[in-house]
């Protein structure tokens, strides 16, 4: 088979052979497509890695070295970072007073970075997978030892023509270094899942060291906002009395008072005046006629659907 | 406010306008606004099906004038002996006579003769035009009154009437042959089934005249119906006093005792009653029709609302049709009331009059008692008979005289039913009366038994001449009702169908024919295992009840002394209530009436093997309750808590009698899917105020329940387990407990906290927009698990003990999603709720009484389920108003608006708890698997409908695989390996083993469901996978057909592979491509298959390519 057409200026075929499984006998080339990495936000290390759209689902970093290893020689593969492996987003862990705070400015970004690192690596909890897999079509970027070995990649990857080089998949990774799939790995699963309780409770109670103290510099930033006017001069306005700043349900427990209390005067001044009733009895008639027109609009609408007024058979 | 007043008038003036009176004639008719969808309905039902006189009338009119002549015009010939008479004419003719059986004995005395006919008229519906288009035995009824002059008066007696009737029907017969026998064909039939009444039906014949027989005229010819000609006796001939309920007009031989002579003949009497009464009744309508001018179309109503559920004037079929509802209708509209004023009222609307005689139905009580219309009523005594009976003192006559006991007891249930339907709601009431066809025996009854007849008539046939098939169902209907009690609810018998035959046969019998029994029973009390019948001191009733139930009965001691007569069936209480109901009919059957077992046949026995009716299993899930209730007091007394326990609810489908599987545990075997439960607290101000950290504090929360449980109780061993979750505002974890006994739990806490602040964010207009959604989407989670779920199983099982066939609807139910791999999509509280709206809206019956009804209802539903723009509103607690309704259908209107193609949120089930609708449905799902589930619903309701039952059930559970593109199969051996664990000892991870091997971890889901969830999430685009329930060891797949080739992108749906890199020759294709965007790309099948196969490894044993 030849390959004589590129999928775009940038991007390189690289085709993968998949030796073929007792469950599904036949062979499959998966196709890889690498480019140099250029991503929007540029990283001092752009110049070393490459871009690999739509990787295999069982991609591991093993599978990868012993690829690139039979591609152009061991020793030029770095490492690999998958798309899905990067966390999109974390959500924030400041106590809401703090953020709430944070409006004014009044915090440092270097700071909160530091306190999310520090969740991350202390308070984070066990995985549950021992390995993962990757949604089909998903990126990665793969970091080489330096420039040259990058566009060796790209140039190797160029140079594939019959199917019978195609690096094949998985040739080369020691059973060791690859956690195995299919049933091992589901048993893992479950094993995972229900990891030990002290390892939780570590981790639980390192979080809440971080998080009582982020809730405590709040606090305390509150009560220096009450009382110290800003450099033009004014004072924050902040809820509560003088002791200390409100809670929230009270706020919330006022406001449901002062809605009942509208509430009851309106109820109380209703069907009380002639023209009230008046307008009453003329909404109710002008409803009935409206719900009249639905139910035929409603009967139209069946007698549109063919069938809808024959009786079965 | 009176009219008059100048503010009326004024805002008459504002207001007015033809539609406002229109809508207010309506609604001040028929009150609340529903009703008036309801009179629109039937409006347009009455437009579609009335039968179109207009084309026909004028043909039909033709035909009829033919007719007419010939009979009238047809020789006379004086009185000869009877068996003369038939030889000669039997053999000039080669017609045979249609004498009713027994035929007269050759040596009668009496003479035949013929005489032009009195009148020869049109009669019936063709008259009132009630007809309508679906009517299957449309026919222009005419009458041919015999002349006075060939009878004597006392051819009342012994059938001799009905001789000369069958003389006069084959004389008639004979020369309308010879004269049109070229343009139609002459059969006869049994008038309304009954034996006694031969008439002859004339259809033209298709295609007769090859000379003029173009298109047009044969379609004309085809739609102008059969004309049944019907021989009459003059109006007041024979004498009312001989022909009352309680004497007898059939003389036995002298052989026969004196008693047997006098026994009554009411069936017979009344027969040839009504055979003086046609013109009387059809002058009775025809002033009917006058006066009222909604008569006609509540005549039409009442005509199709028979017909859906089986009845017409026909024996056979409950001997109540249109002919009958029209007289009561008629008759209630001159009178009926207590002081005979007239029950309905002329001016009332047609849908009013339909209603009112539906209510007159039910509450004329017509099994118990006679009811007499009319003044002067007669003697009582005299109108006593085994059949119903509604009196029409004018006419002197039983109308009901064709019914049996048993259809009136259907016609009073169906109306009872039917009723329920109308007060229930008025958005639904139409579909269920007049389009849903309720006659069918599957959906119907929950036993099902055919009965052979028997040969031999001995003993069975009675003097009423109402024929061996009647006096042998009636006898089987007594004897299976008494033994029964109160077990059954209703019994119906199928009489088999009786048909034509041409004018040269003879009257065909009835042989090999079977009846169809069918049962419906009251759930609480047929699984009784054991009868009691009368004290031992009341010797009459005692010798009674030995008498009838033989050798079975004995005697049974309570423990307070009193001895009563019992029957004993426990014997057959393993196989629930209908084991135990088969079990009592055939041994009655065979001890009174010599049924052998060989004749009797039930049917539905082949019930896939899931559900075992076996009281076992209801015992397994009050076990798992009673361990809910434990696990709720250890929670609850655990002291050192830092929030008090408010309440501990179950969510899971064990603890609410619904999972498939029974939650059987031991100390040896303990529950391997623990039974999730929620914990909530009090409300605090405690939980910090960030969703992150609320997760983590649950977290806590749990850690401590875990500890303190175990510091407690010393059986308990709990496990805390991650949840399957990439976020970290999400629930981050759950607490397994298992109890040394075996029940095993998974708590989850609940913070109301959690659902403020996500409220708060998805409203917060200030946030990005993808945060919003992203808050929408946990809320709706939020709201499913810790608000919707313990609500859902709380009403679940509430119901479940209201319908005792609840529980296995559902079950079953829910085999028929799994075998169809359908429930890998569904959650199963959708599915709970599908079963619990057939049951809640069971319309037109009534709710359902054994799994296989209640199951094959909710296929019924589903299968008329258009969900592309109906709500299924599941009023559970009965609480929803009309305007919270219509906010629902808005609500579904809105979700279509802004998705026209559906691409999610298909399936909208609102229940009062929920009128979001989504909550079941939000992940639920695709366009693809909703339309699979219709289809299979619509088919296997098809095949209930066209097989009967005849049907197969386990036929309605087997699913085709070659409906996928692909079959992973998996390897049951590594699954089952999975879920025992075993397979640890292999693991390479010494250590984690070593660590966990405590004791054995529970099972956090079934590995093929984990495994199917990693599919989903890595081919959601490509893929669409199909898998049943646990156990299930193939999974479907279908490949997406909207993922063409296309361009290059870097952000691949799925794996792709260059177009025609496999060398399929489309070569010149892609370089003229090339040329301006590059290659095209298409789904790497093969690549992607090879991957499940890597990521399954073991556990898949093939993966099978059915379609390319």
């Amino acid at each position: 088979m030849l390959r004589t057409s590129t999928p775009s200026e940038e991007f390189t075929e690289l085709p993968i052979s998949i030796p073929p499984l007792p469950s599904f006998p036949v062979e499959a080339t998966h196709w890889t497509y690498l480019r140099r990495n250029a991503p929007k936000v540029p990283t001092p290390d752009d110049s070393r890695s490459l871009f690999i759209a739509n990787i295999p689902c069982d991609s591991t970093v093993e599978h990868f070295r012993a690829l690139f290893a039979s591609l152009v020689g061991p020793g030029k593969f770095e490492t690999i970072t998958f798309e899905h492996d990067k966390k999109p987003s974390w959500s924030t862990h400041e106590p809401a007073q703090a953020t709430r705070l944070a409006a004014h400015g009044k915090r440092k970004r270097e700071e909160e970075e530091i306190q999310h690192f520090e969740i991350k690596v202390r308070a984070t909890l066990p995985p549950t997978w021992s390995r993962k897999v990757y949604p089909s079509g998903s990126s990665a970027v793969a970091l080489f030892a330096d420039e040259k070995s990058a566009g060796l990649v790209l140039k190797a990857a160029k140079k594939l023509k019959k199917p019978k080089h195609y690096p094949v998949w998985g040739k080369g990774v020691r059973d060791i270094d690859a956690t195995p799939l299919g049933s091992q790995w589901l048993v893992e699963h479950n094993k995972l899942v229900f990891p030990s309780k002290d390892e939780v409770q570590a981790s639980t109670d390192a979080y809440f060291t971080l998080f009582n103290k982020m809730e405590k510099e709040a606090r305390q930033l509150a009560k220096r906002l009450r009382n110290e006017p800003d450099e033009d001069g004014f004072v924050t306005v902040t809820r509560g009395g003088r002791a200390a700043p409100a809670r929230r349900d009270e706020a919330e427990e006022a406001k449901q008072k002062m809605m009942e209390r509208e509430q009851k005067k309106k109820e109380e001044m209703t069907n009380f005046y002639r023209f009230q009733m008046r307008e009453k009895r003329k909404a109710e008639q002008a409803e009935m006629l409206q719900r009249f027109e639905e139910d035929k609009r409603k009967v139209q609408a069946m007698k549109e659907k063919r069938g809808k007024f024959r009786p079965e058979t | 406010m009176e009219p008059g007043t100048a503010k009326r008038r004024k805002l008459d003036h504002a207001d007015g306008g033809p539609t406002f009176e229109a809508a207010n004639a309506t609604a001040s008719t028929m009150g609340s606004s529903g009703a008036s969808a309801f009179v629109l309905e039937t409006e347009e039902l009455l437009k579609e099906v009335k039968f179109d006189y207009g084309k026909a009338s004028s043909d039909v009119e033709d035909v009829l004038r033919q007719l007419k002549d010939v009979i009238e015009a047809t020789e006379p010939h004086d009185p000869f002996p009877i068996s003369d008479v038939t030889v000669n004419f039997e053999k000039k003719n080669r017609i045979t006579i249609p004498y009713p059986d027994p035929q007269p004995a050759k040596d009668a005395p009496y003479k035949l003769s013929f005489e032009g006919p009195a009148e020869v008229n049109v009669a019936g519906s063709w008259i009132l035009k009630t007809n309508t288009k679906s009517q299957p035995d449309l026919a222009v009824d005419m009458i041919v009154v015999m002349p006075s002059s060939i009878f004597q008066e006392k051819d009342y007696l012994n059938m001799r009437y009905f001789y000369k009737r069958a003389y006069y029907l084959a004389y008639i017969a004979a020369d309308l042959r010879e004269q049109l026998g070229a343009t139609m064909e002459f059969v006869f039939d049994h008038m309304h089934g009954n034996m006694l009444l031969p008439i002859l039906v004339a259809r033209l014949k298709i295609n007769a005249n090859r000379d003029d027989g173009s298109e047009k005229s044969n379609s004309r010819r085809k739609s102008i119906p059969a004309i049944r000609i019907i021989p009459c006796a003059p109006e007041d001939y024979f004498p009312a006093g001989k022909l009352t309920a309680v004497s007898n007009a059939i003389r036995q031989g002298k052989s026969e005792g004196g008693e047997d002579t006098k026994a009554p003949t009411p069936f017979y009497n009344a027969t040839l009653k009504a055979e003086g009464l046609f013109p009387s009744y059809l002058r009775l309508l025809y002033r009917t029709v006058k006066s009222c001018s909604a008569f006609k179309d509540a005549c039409v109503l009442g005509r199709i609302w028979l017909q859906q559920r089986g009845f017409n004037g026909n024996i056979n079929h409950g001997g109540f049709g249109h002919f009958e509802w029209a007289v009561l209708m008629a008759l209630l509209l001159q009178t009926g009331g207590r002081k005979g004023e007239a029950v309905l009222s002329p001016s009332l609307h047609s849908t009013q009059l339909f209603k009112a005689t539906l209510q007159y139905i039910v509450s004329a009580n017509l099994q118990k008692k006679a009811l007499v219309i009319g003044k002067d009523s007669p003697d009582p005594e005299s109108l006593r008979q085994s059949m119903p009976v509604l009196y029409d003192t004018a006419r002197g006559i039983n109308v009901l005289y064709k019914m049996t006991p048993w259809s009136i007891a259907m016609l009073t249930e169906q109306a009872k039913w039917s009723l329920s339907a109308i007060n229930d709601s008025p958005h639904d009431q139409f579909d269920p009366l007049f389009i849903v066809k309720a006659d069918q025996p599957l959906q119907t009854f929950d036993i099902l038994l055919s009965v052979k007849l028997p040969t031999s008539k001995e003993g069975v046939q009675s003097v009423d001449r109402k024929g061996f098939v009647c006096d042998f169902s009636t006898k089987l209907y007594n004897t299976v009702k008494k033994a029964l009690g109160e077990r059954a609810q209703l019994i119906h018998i199928n009489l088999p169908e009786t048909g034509t035959w041409p004018v040269s046969a003879n009257v065909p019998k009835t042989k090999n024919a079977s009846l169809l029994v069918g049962i419906i029973i009251d759930p609480l009390k047929a699984s009784q295992g054991r009868d009691y019948g009368p004290p031992y001191e009341q010797k009459k009733e005692a010798a009674k009840f030995r008498e009838f139930w033989g050798d079975k009965a004995d005697l049974w001691q309570f423990p307070d002394g009193n001895i009563v007569e019992s029957l004993d069936w426990t014997e057959y209480s393993y196989l629930g209530s209908p084991g135990i109901c088969e079990a009592i009919i055939r041994y009655i059957l065979k001890l009174r009436l010599q049924v052998a077992d060989g004749d009797l046949e039930f049917y539905g026995q082949d019930m896939p093997k899931v559900i075992s009716f076996a009281p076992s299993e209801k015992v397994a899930f009050d076990a798992a309750r009673e361990a809910f209730e434990n696990l709720e007091g250890d929670i609850r007394n655990l002291g050192d808590l830092p929030l008090h326990v408010k309440q501990v609810a179950p969510i899971s489908t064990a603890l609410r009698r619904t999972s498939l599987c029974v939650p059987e545990f031991n100390f040896r075997k303990p529950l391997l899917q623990p039974m999730e439960v929620v914990v909530s607290f009090e409300v605090s101000g405690k939980w910090p105020e960030n969703l992150a950290a609320i997760q983590r504090a649950k977290v806590a929360f749990l850690l401590k329940i875990a500890s303190s449980l175990e510091e407690v109780k010393g059986n308990v061993r709990t496990h805390i387990g991650m949840e399957n979750t990439t976020r970290d505002d999400e629930n981050l974890a759950f607490l397994d407990i298992v109890y040394e006994d075996g029940a095993s739990f998974r708590l989850r806490v609940y913070s109301d906290l959690e659902e403020a602040l996500l409220d708060r964010r998805t409203k917060d207009q200030t946030i990005e927009r993808h945060v919003r959604t992203e808050a929408a989407e946990l809320l709706a989670l939020y709201k499913r698990m810790y608000i919707n779920l313990p609500l859902h199983n709380q009403t679940i099982s509430t119901f479940c003990t209201r319908f005792p066939a609840l529980s296995s609807s559902i079950r079953l139910t829910k085999y028929w999603f799994d075998s169809h791999k359908l429930s890998c999509h569904f959650n199963e509280e959708v599915i709970e709720l599908f079963v619990l709206q057939a049951f809640l809206k069971p319309y037109p019956w009534q709710a359902p009484s054994s799994a296989i009804t209640g199951f094959l209802r909710t296929l019924l539903m589903l299968s008329r389920w258009d969900w592309r723009d109906e709500p299924l509103v599941v009023d559970s607690a009965g609480s929803l108003s009309t305007s919270q309704r219509l906010e629902i259908g808005t609500r579904l209107k809105a979700w279509r608006k802004i998705d026209p193609n559906m691409n999610r949120t298909i399936l909208f089930v609102a229940t009062s708890h929920d009128v979001s609708g989504v909550a079941y449905t939000h992940d639920g799902p695709t366009k693809v698997v909703a339309t699979r589930m219709t289809s299979l619903a619509r088919s296997a309701c098809k095949a209930v409908k066209e097989k009967g039952v005849d049907l197969g059930m386990r036929s309605l559970f087997q699913s085709p695989l070659r409906d996928y593109d692909v079959l992973l199969h998996l390897s049951s051996k590594a699954l089952k390996s999975i879920t025992r664990g075993d397979a640890s000892r292999r693991s390479q991870y010494k250590n984690l083993a070593e660590e966990t091997g405590l004791g054995a971890l529970p099972l956090l889901e079934p590995p093929a469901r984990s495994l199917l969830r990693q599919l989903k999430a890595m081919y959601a685009s490509p893929l669409l996978f199909f898998h049943g329930g646990a156990d299930d060891t193939v999974i479907g797949a279908l490949w997406n057909p909207q993922l063409h080739a296309r361009a290059f992108t870097a952000h691949m749906p799925c794996s792709l592979t260059p177009s025609g890199g496999s060398g399929s020759g489309s070569g010149s294709i892609r370089s003229d491509k090339e040329g301006e965007k590059g290659g095209m790309y298409e789904v790497n099948r093969n690549a992607i298959l090879a991957e499940i196969a890597r990521v399954g490894g073991d556990v898949i044993e093939k993966i099978e390519v059915v379609r390319e």
